[in-house]
């Protein structure tokens, strides 16, 4: 019997569900980083807004790459629903730590494809994923650089609005 | 053709020649190409079973199916998409399994 599925597809199935799964949680990302851009602009911290949108499209980049690549590989990407998005916040210094968190989570998940990806000898994948490995650890440093000025510069009015502008300077 | 695999219901098979596959429905053969399979697969796979046993979540029992782009239209009940479920599952299985064996 022919190897039709190899002939039509160049990634292993289940690894194109993971990468499915993983378009759904970037997207969720980008839409997380928005309400957080939201509630920043509305509580005076535009440098800190202007952050959260950048974020928000890189996230969306993500997606559309990984999206992309299932498409072009002959697998089939599917558009993800985004739903119980965050909008409460009791801080900006709470805000940077569910950021931090979610992309914790974001970089797990990645590994996770990649163990999945060595399991079935899938190279190009693991291959592919592997960018996504090295700017997991600079968004995850990203965002440990900025609490670390929550440590040490506090968290009241004053404190706030210098933490803003040093997150306007690319901290 | 090849038969891939065969459940109560319903069976799969790979055609080298047409390089597509058939899902065998008991009425009706439907050709598929593997993206069409992967569509239903996919599709197959979303159908939350427990919901079915949750007169709340799904009164009346059953799936409406579309396949190949709305060509065709399947209403399933549950021991049905059961039976597909496992159809799917176990078909993709034997197409691992080919990968493997073929050189």
């Amino acid at each position: 019997m022919k190897d039709i599925v190899r002939q039509k597809i160049g990634i292993n199935v289940d690894v194109m569900d993971l990468l499915n799964e993983q378009i759904a949680k970037e997207a969720h990302s980008a839409a997380a980083y928005l309400a957080m851009a939201s509630w920043c602009d509305h509580n005076g911290l535009v440098y800190s807004a202007d952050f959260f949108y950048k974020q928000s499209n890189e996230e969306r980049e993500h997606m559309l790459k990984i999206f992309k690549f299932i498409n072009e590989n002959g697998g089939t990407a599917y558009s993800p629903e985004v739903s119980n998005i965050n909008h409460e916040f009791n801080s900006l210094q709470e805000i940077f730590e569910t950021a931090l968190d979610q992309e914790i989570q974001i970089s797990k998940s990645i590994h996770n494809i990649v163990t999945k990806c060595r399991k079935v000898m899938d190279y190009g994948t693991e291959n592919f994923l592997q960018w996504f490995i090295q700017e997991q650890m600079e968004e995850e440093n990203q965002f440990r650089r900025i609490l670390e000025m929550f440590d040490l510069m506090g968290t009241d009015g004053l404190a706030l609005k210098l933490i803003d502008e040093r997150i306007k300077h690319g901290e | 053709m090849n038969l891939l695999y065969k459940t109560y219901y319903y069976s799969s098979y790979q055609c080298d020649q047409g390089r597509c596959f058939y899902v065998d429905f008991g009425h009706k053969r439907v050709k598929l190409s593997f993206c069409q399979l992967l569509a239903l697969r996919q599709k197959v796979h979303n159908i939350d079973i427990s919901s079915h046993f949750d007169k709340d979540l799904n009164y009346s029992g059953i799936e409406i199916l579309t396949l190949c782009n709305r060509e065709h239209l399947f209403v399933f009940d549950t021991l049905q998409i059961i039976d597909l479920k496992q159809l799917l599952k176990a078909t993709f299985g034997i197409l691992e399994l080919n990968s493997l064996v073929v050189p």
